[in-house]
């Protein structure tokens, strides 16, 4: 059922049916005035629609898939058309392929050279021509040299395209020319071969484009996708002329009746009206003018990321209203394949129904697949960092005429998987010389047990170690479960995971930091091992909600990994004294406490080009239970604002320069309660004040910081960076005499400090020069990722 | 720390005639206001004459002087009764250690006043310095972080080497005024006392000259260049501020570790709580709930919507089957 009006058009030539329709390959001497001309017509009664249009949705898909397979990002590319009109040769033209020699060589057609043209039936299907010459001549042409013009129609040939200087064979040359007779697109068609003296044919194909009696006054696109086939056809016993009649009577009836019960097409008023001017331009309908619409139209939904719609046939030709049928690629099913590392398909260990909530709503059955839904899919698959290969291929249904299965190819990771990294540190013995002793071996250990029954569960861990001769001096380890889909995979409404963990981390202490004007106070580690419970509620994929309980115990240790209670400095004297801030809060070096957790996190940045432009809040709070060494009551709460300004209001769009962005950045954070000085809020940092060391201007229970940052994007050399500018002041609010033993004054620093300073993107590192806006010096640093 | 036995006062007989009877005039006043025990704190940065000064008012050489060093960390007290009066004075040593203060001395300083009462805070700086810094105000502070804001209730600011020579076209008084003025003024910085309480800590000054060079009257008493017998003069503006109605201030644990700010608002914390979780969390939250709402989706998305529609597909199915 296709092309059904080019087949009424044709009907003076299908007038012999009987003796055509059982081989409409056969020539047929017609009443030529060159009885050598070999001329097929196409007017096979059934032309077997329903695969050709299978195929050639194959072949477009195939194109669109082979590049969204390959990377996460590219996706489907625009090339999904496959050409235009390939899906209609893409079934004969396959089968013609199939004799093409291999080689280059050719063979002499061994013809007498005469000026005479021969039909192809006198070629020798086992020889191998070569076509030298290769004209056309239009017989509808008014002069010569129009008549000579190559029609575009006969481009765009997938499977196989004449060409001069080509080797074809006689079968290769009669499917060509069967195809080219049963595209409709010509209402004559023939090919002539002229035997050259070096043993080379010089082909002439001459034609008259299909033109059709209908004015074209309006356009009708529906989409044919789904409907059901049109009947199955004539009965097997009815003679030929009854069928012939049978199918004229069906396919008025029906046909009027289907295209009244489709749906209508997406194509907007916009395009239609473009199309029907390109026809009303022409003055004629003709098979060059249904081409142009075809590429039109195909053009159009291709761009808008449709690559499985197809313009499956036009009808109606010989009124005022054309009809443009279309599949737009209507998704039938998604389907899930699971692939071992042989590329086997195996049962995957993953639920589908984990995979199943991270498709976009458009790729579900019912909608049109879209490659951005495509892309989108991966990436969010991708997310659930469960595989290592995933593909979102569409591909045509085999059940369900014009359907698209959404075929997901998936490599699952294994599932276990453990790791161990060693390392060897020099650290410098008694007067600063490395000794044999002090040559330490240290490593980490890590192991991870994801997808554990198959719903993203997983359980990993790392314990590392920087002197494994002694490993108790410095260990540290976490263990975590992670156990997603708290409310089940199927309820798509929450996206709960409960997270427990225990761990030992151990980190340089900001609050024992000597100032500026002082000889460095010796380092104080503070350890904290302990477990902790949390469920986090995901919003989106940026914003947040996460709550939980936390116990740990605190022990704060100098570097000789001795517990010490103590702050201690070097006096000016050179004398180290040890009467500083008390380290913990219980005075005695070990804290045990249990609190609370909360944090939550909205974030709606986005990337324009490149720049993240939206909004970030964060706020964080830690509220003491009385639980612990002397009972901590605390409510410990950070509150951080972040706004990323597009400045020249850039559009998003690929290609497109990134926006110059502003950045307006204020963190606020307070304690009341107890307050042990770990906990202290440092000042100064690459994450606080830059230009400043880690906690070099203060440690207090109250904070705030202020920040703005103006980010310019520049071009170097094509390649794209940005240079920035930034203000940054911090203060302690006057609260660092709240700190239980005033921490920011026993280390000489100032409770407050600004700095300014300029910076430029080198690749991921920034270059910056930063001014201590106290001391009045600059610095240059040299830091990976941004502030924000 | 147990006081010593506090020894006669013999070095009041010491002073002339004419001081001691003034002297002698002030004991019985206080006596009258019922003051048996004086208990003087002498602070202020080194080599300022804090020891000097004692030593002047004791009469005795009780503290040693040296020209070019400090004393040790350890603050020194001398204890001297005089007909059932006894007069505590507490030398402590300079503040400043390497252009920092001393916090180290801080704390042995408010060790060793655990438990005492002082009545007069004698802040001693020298009449002679032209300039100050910051260096004064966090001495300054320091004493208002140890003792409270309302150790300046009691303080006499004393300025030793008050027999100078001002500078040149400067006159004497002049010089005088704008040098207490200039220290009030840091004091006023340092103790965070704001215009409005400049009554209630009227911070009185005294003269101090404790060189042997110092010029004495017809009486043999040390004068001040305006001709006023210093000695008696201090002891008198100690008088005074004894009587001017504040409290002495005791020195106990709670004054040495100031208020602890760990109990500051601790019993709002359920409120505090309260106000995060239904203010900030709950604002938070519907923030992200209208950032969902106005659709911050994917351009092809958007694009999606816009030509096929947001509809379920399910409906849509349903809707084709029906025209079918």
């Amino acid at each position: 059922m296709w092309f059904a009006s080019f087949r009424r058009v044709r009907e003076p030539n299908a007038a012999e049916p009987s003796e055509d329709a059982p081989s409409p390959l056969s020539p047929r001497r017609s009443s030529q005035p060159h009885g050598y001309s070999l001329r097929i017509s196409s007017s096979d009664p059934n032309p077997r629609p329903h695969s050709s249009r299978n195929r050639a949705l194959a072949s477009a898909i195939a194109a669109a898939a082979t590049s969204s397979a390959c990377d996460l990002g590219g996706g489907c590319g625009a090339s999904g058309g496959g050409g235009l009109l390939s899906w209609i040769f893409s079934a004969r033209a396959a089968r013609a392929d199939e004799g093409k020699p291999a080689g280059a060589d050719w063979d002499a057609h061994g013809l007498p050279v005469t000026h005479t043209a021969v039909p192809l039936s006198r070629l020798d299907g086992r020889k191998r021509y070569k076509v030298s010459e290769l004209d056309f001549l239009d017989r509808r042409a008014r002069d010569r040299a129009s008549a000579a013009e190559k029609n575009p129609l006969f481009d765009d040939m997938a499977a196989l395209r004449l060409l001069p200087g080509g080797v074809y064979t006689r079968s290769q040359l009669l499917g060509w020319l069967e195809a080219m007779t049963s595209s409709g697109m010509f209402e004559q068609l023939s090919l002539q071969g002229k035997p050259n003296p070096d043993g080379t044919l010089a082909l002439t194909v001459s034609y008259a484009e299909t033109i059709w009696p209908g004015a074209a006054e309006r356009l009708k696109c529906v989409n044919v996708g789904l409907m059901a086939p049109p009947d199955a056809g004539p009965d097997e016993d009815m003679t030929a002329r009854e069928k012939l009649e049978y199918f004229r009577r069906q396919e008025r009836r029906d046909y009027q009746q289907r295209i009244r019960g489709a749906k209508r097409c997406i194509l907007p008023e916009s395009v239609r009206e473009e199309v029907l001017g390109m026809v009303k331009k022409q003055g004629k309908l003709t098979a060059g003018v249904l081409q142009k619409i075809r590429g039109r139209i195909e053009k159009w939904y291709h761009d808008e990321g449709f690559v499985c719609a197809q313009v499956q046939h036009f009808g109606n030709l010989d009124t005022d209203e054309i009809v443009c049928e279309v599949v737009e690629g209507d998704i039938t099913r998604v389907e899930y394949q699971f692939h071992d590392k042989l590329e086997n398909i195996v049962e995957g260990n993953t639920h589908i129904a984990v995979i199943d909530r991270e498709l976009p709503q458009q790729l579900r059955p019912g909608h049109i697949y879209s490659i951005g839904a495509g892309k989108q899919a991966l990436t969010r698959i991708n997310s659930l960092a469960l595989f290592s290969g995933i593909e979102v291929n569409p591909r045509p249904d085999e059940t369900k005429e014009g359907g698209i299965v959404v075929e997901i190819k998936l490599k699952e990771h294994e599932q276990k998987s453990a790791e161990v990294t060693t390392e060897w540190s020099i650290v410098p013995g008694h007067q600063g010389r490395p000794t044999l002793a002090s040559i330490q071996p240290g490593g980490t250990v890590s192991f991870e047990h994801r997808n554990i029954s198959g719903l993203n569960r997983s359980l990993s861990g790392y314990v590392k170690s920087s002197n494994l001769l002694n490993p108790q001096d410095d260990l540290s380890f976490k263990l975590e479960y992670a156990h997603p889909y708290l409310d089940g995979v199927e309820d798509r409404s929450r996206n709960r995971t409960f997270k427990a963990s225990c761990f030992n981390v151990r980190k340089l202490s900001p609050v024992f930091v000597a100032g500026p004007n002082m000889d460095e106070a010796p380092p104080i580690w503070v350890d904290r091992v302990g477990i902790k419970a949390t469920i986090t509620e995901s919003f989106t994929r940026q914003s947040k909600f996460t709550y939980g309980f936390v116990v740990e115990e605190i022990k704060t240790l100098d570097q000789d990994n001795n517990i010490c209670t103590h702050g201690s400095r070097v006096s000016p004297s050179g004398a180290l004294s040890m009467d500083g801030p008390p380290t913990t809060f219980s005075g005695t070096g070990v804290d045990r406490m249990a609190f609370l957790q909360a944090n939550i996190t909205r974030d709606n940045t986005e990337f324009v080009n490149g720049a993240t432009i939206g909004d970030r809040y964060i706020f964080q709070l830690d509220q003491g239970l009385g639980i612990g060494s002397k009972n901590p009551f605390f409510n410990r709460h950070q509150f951080s604002v972040t706004k990323f300004i597009n400045l020249n209001k850039k559009d998003k769009g690929a290609g497109k320069p990134p926006p110059a962005v502003l950045a307006i950045h204020g963190r606020y954070a307070g304690c009341v309660g107890d307050l042990p000085s770990y906990d202290a809020f440092a000042i100064g940092g690459p994450h606080s004040v830059r230009g400043y060391g880690m906690g070099e201007l203060g440690a207090s229970r109250n904070l705030l910081e202020v920040a703005t940052e103006l980010r310019i994007p520049i071009t170097v050399k094509n390649r794209q960076t940005q240079v920035y500018a930034f203000a940054e002041h911090g203060t302690d609010l006057g609260s660092s005499k709240d700190v239980k033993g005033n921490p920011t004054e026993f280390f000489r620093r100032a409770g407050h400090g600004s700095s300014y300073g300029l910076g430029a993107k080198l690749g991921r590192v920034r270059a910056e020069y930063a001014v201590d806006h106290n001391a009045g010096t600059g610095a240059f640093f040299l830091r990976f990722g941004a502030r924000f | 720390m147990a006081a010593p036995i506090p020894r006669e006062w013999t070095g009041l007989q010491q002073f002339p005639a004419a001081t001691q009877t003034k002297l002698h005039e002030l004991l019985g006043k206080m006596k009258e206001e019922n003051v048996s025990t004086l208990t003087i704190l002498v602070m202020g940065k080194g080599g300022v004459g804090k020891s000097s000064t004692v030593n002047s008012i004791v009469g005795e050489r009780v503290a040693t002087v040296s020209a070019f060093q400090s004393e040790g960390l350890r603050p020194t007290m001398c204890s001297r009764t005089r007909v059932g009066f006894t007069l505590n004075i507490i030398d402590t040593p300079g503040l400043i250690e390497g252009g920092y203060i001393n916090e180290q001395a801080v704390e042995i300083i408010k060790r060793f006043l655990l438990g005492k009462t002082i009545d007069v805070l004698l802040y001693v700086d020298r009449l002679d310095a032209y300039r100050m810094d910051t260096l004064d105000e966090q001495v300054i502070k320091t004493i208002t972080n140890s003792f409270g804001k309302d150790i300046w209730r009691r303080a006499l600011v004393v300025l030793t080497h008050a027999q100078l020579s001002p500078p040149d076209g400067i006159d004497y008084n002049e010089f005088f005024t704008k040098r207490s003025e200039a220290l009030l003024r840091y004091i006023h910085s340092g103790a965070g006392i704001n215009k409005r309480e400049y009554g209630d800590f009227r911070l009185p000054i005294a003269l101090v000259e404790n060189s042997g060079r110092c010029k004495t009257n017809e009486h043999g008493e040390k004068i001040l260049p305006d001709g006023t017998p210093w000695v008696p003069n201090l002891m008198k503006e100690i008088t005074a501020v004894i009587s001017n109605g504040s409290m002495p201030i005791h020195v106990d644990q709670k004054l040495i570790d100031g208020p602890n700010p760990n109990n500051r608002w601790k019993m709002f914390i359920p409120l505090i709580l309260a106000v995060e979780y239904f203010l900030v969390v709950k604002g938070i939250r519907r923030a992200i709930h209208a950032d969902i709402a106005n659709g911050n989706v994917d351009d092809w998305e958007q694009r999606y919507r816009d030509l096929v529609g947001s509809r379920d597909p399910i409906e849509q199915k349903g809707s084709r089957n029906r025209k079918a």
